[in-house]
């Protein structure tokens, strides 16, 4: 054990600050940058609407379909805007109102009322759903994947390109304690990078929410939410690690087994059910705490590639997804034993 | 299984269809041992196989007893500077050596000045501070063999360790050898400046297309090559009457006047014949003032057997 740790402080600083891997960064930190865009957005809303007149949404509730564009005008009085316009033989009017709490739009076609759109100024619960989605379908699949690419594979192939990997062979070391060590090193690092950069993007979540909306979540589910979250991240971290560490020991070429990865993560929904559990992304989905959003409308590869393998309960894909680690990880120390050092060929 | 001898037995690898060394038996006393060979030849290949860097095809190593399959055991007593110039990313000298102590369990304290005192050794003291990447080549070659002696190993493998050293460090650094050799350690070292391996080398290991072709004590080496007559410079101040009396005494093949005017060039295939007619040349009364072997070095017997490519 002290060998390993020996190891990982020897390579953390490389794990963390590796020219290579610098991008790494800007894939942590794209949540966090586009969920406090999303806050600045809402609150510039909120002092814009806090200005406008509010017609009670009782009111607006009361207008039947084929109301004329005159007596809703006549009942709700003057809206925030009023907007009209002719495509083909049809005059359009949207009458846009505020209820305090959503954006209203009356919808007229030649004059007679036709449908009433309402969108919530700001809701959390689709904030929520929002940050389940990119979670699920950004920062999980496509963030910790390149990220971990980025610094697993750079720990053994980068040394190898650098011609520095004999040092480490010349260590009165085991090879396995070698490939553990380096390991450790890799997933403190993309631990503190993508589990920070998930503790950063929830908190921009949480950033703008309602006072009375944070108060009701802390009581509830954000702090279990929040602990769900960071864990996926960091477990992603540990799968996708243990992976591309040992392709870093086999392969010169990091395209290929991100590409075959990318692949059998996302085919494996549809891939038979014991398949589906050497899947470090099987087990990560059934860790979120919010189903992320799939939109039916979407194309059908997307929906093929996007849709989740059948869920496995987190007790059970926590220690589903270590035993798939520590699988890939002996593996990884079997091939560690054979490798030499042969510099030409890099 | 002998622990003071490094042993390959029947060792061959290959890199695909390229051939490293084939078929290699050795048996390596401690002393200082030079390998010597033309580019290509195999020497880093087996010195590597001895570090474990590479792996034997078929046969086996072992490096006093220990396989290098567990370099936990073996790294402890083998220290290697190898050919390969680069050097972790902005790590300092220093740095560089007391990382490779804190892998081998020093305690950090003993870890720093383990590494000072590796450093001073190969007199590098005023650059320890300074990052590897700004070092010259010389540097660079002495901050390797600064990690590869700072846990004193017992076998120290050194791939051209006199490249780039100006002559006072080479002088200081043959000193080192041959200060490990008198230890009763292992030096194992290549080289492709032969008239200093002549110097500090206890034995030779002449390579060449990876096969080994002559091994042992340089003199006992030459002793073993036949078809090439010895040669020797006989100084005396009567070099045409010495020739006169040698052709009389002695089976010589050819006597010359050394051009440098330093006396006789003799080339003979009956040394200890040779050797009783000099006495006896000299007891007469005729003034022999020393007699030089001209080709028991290993420029000589790289020439013999492996021939002008060096």
């Amino acid at each position: 054990m002290n060998q390993i740790w020996i190891i990982a402080r020897l390579e953390i600083r490389r794990a963390f600050f590796s020219r290579r891997a610098l991008w790494v960064y800007l894939l942590a930190l794209f949540p966090a940058a586009l969920f406090l865009g999303r806050g600045v957005s809402v609150n510039y809303d909120r002092r814009e609407y806090a200005a406008k007149p509010v017609t009670p949404a009782t009111l607006l509730d009361r207008l039947p379909t084929g109301t004329t564009d005159k007596d809703a005008l006549a009942a709700a009085g003057p809206p925030i805007r009023d907007r009209q316009w002719r495509r083909g033989k049809v005059e359009h009017r949207s009458l846009h109102y505020f209820d305090g709490y959503n954006r209203v739009w009356l919808q007229f076609e030649n004059g007679a009322l036709q449908s009433t759109r309402r969108v919530p100024l700001h809701s959390f619960a689709q904030d929520s759903r929002i940050y389940a989605g990119v979670f699920q379908y950004f920062y999980l699949r496509l963030a910790v994947f390149f990220g971990c690419l980025g610094i697993f594979l750079n720990l053994f192939r980068g040394e190898m390109i650098d011609k520095s990997l004999h040092y480490w062979f010349l260590a009165p070391v085991r090879r396995e304690i070698l490939v553990l060590g380096k390991y450790c090193a890799g997933l403190i690092a993309a631990a503190v990078i993508f589990g920070g950069g998930a503790l950063l993007s929830f908190g921009a979540l949480l950033s703008y929410q309602t006072t009375a909306d944070i108060e009701t979540y802390l009581r509830t589910e954000a702090l279990a939410h929040g602990f769900w979250y960071v864990l996926a991240a960091v477990l992603g971290c540990a799968g996708y690690g243990s992976v591309f560490l040992a392709a870093g020991l086999v392969l010169r070429n990091p395209i290929i087994p991100a590409l075959v990865m990318l692949l059998w993560e996302s085919i494996n929904g549809f891939l038979p059910e014991l398949l589906q559990k050497l899947s470090v992304l099987h087990y990560l989905q059934s860790l979120c705490p919010v189903p992320a959003p799939l939109d039916p409308s979407a194309p059908p590869l997307a929906r093929m590639i996007l849709s989740p393998a059948a869920p496995a309960s987190a007790w059970t894909a926590l220690p589903g997804l270590l035993v798939v680690t520590a699988l890939v990880l002996y593996l990884a120390t079997r091939t560690a034993r054979r490798l030499e050092i042969n510099y030409g060929a890099e | 299984m002998s622990h003071d001898l490094i042993l390959f037995d029947g060792v061959s690898k290959f890199y695909g269809e390229v051939l490293g060394v084939n078929k290699v038996d050795l048996q390596i006393p401690p002393g200082i041992t030079s390998l010597v060979g033309p580019n290509g030849s195999g020497k880093t290949t087996l010195m590597n196989l001895m570090a474990g860097l590479i792996h034997p095809g078929s046969g086996s190593v072992y490096v006093r007893g220990i396989s290098p399959f567990a370099p936990e055991k073996l790294m402890r007593i083998l220290g290697y500077a190898t050919q390969y110039d680069a050097a972790p990313r902005g790590i300092t000298g220093l740095d560089f050596v007391r990382a490779g102590l804190l892998l081998h369990g020093f305690p950090p304290a003993e870890a720093a000045r383990r590494a000072e005192a590796a450093i001073a050794t190969v007199s590098l003291t005023h650059a320890a501070q300074r990052k590897i990447a700004a070092y010259s080549k010389g540097m660079r070659q002495r901050i390797r063999l600064a990690q590869a002696i700072a846990h004193d190993p017992a076998v120290l493998v050194l791939d051209e360790p006199l490249n780039g050293l100006d002559p006072l460090v080479r002088a200081e650094t043959i000193a080192l050898f041959r200060n490990y050799a008198a230890r009763g350690h292992h030096v194992i070292l290549s080289s492709h400046v032969l008239q200093e391996v002549d110097v500090f080398s206890d034995q030779v290991i002449l390579i060449a297309n990876g096969r080994i072709v002559a091994e042992g004590a340089i003199r006992s080496v030459r002793d073993e090559i036949h078809e090439h007559p010895s040669q020797f410079l006989l100084q005396c101040r009567q070099p045409a009457r010495v020739a006169a009396l040698l052709f009389e005494q002695a089976e010589i093949l050819e006597a010359r006047i050394d051009p440098a005017g330093s006396g006789l060039r003799v080339l003979t295939r009956q040394r200890a014949a040779f050797a009783d007619a000099i006495q006896r040349i000299a007891l007469s009364g005729v003034a022999i003032d020393g007699l030089l072997p001209v080709d028991e070095n290993v420029d000589a017997l790289y020439e013999y057997l492996i021939g002008g490519g060096k």
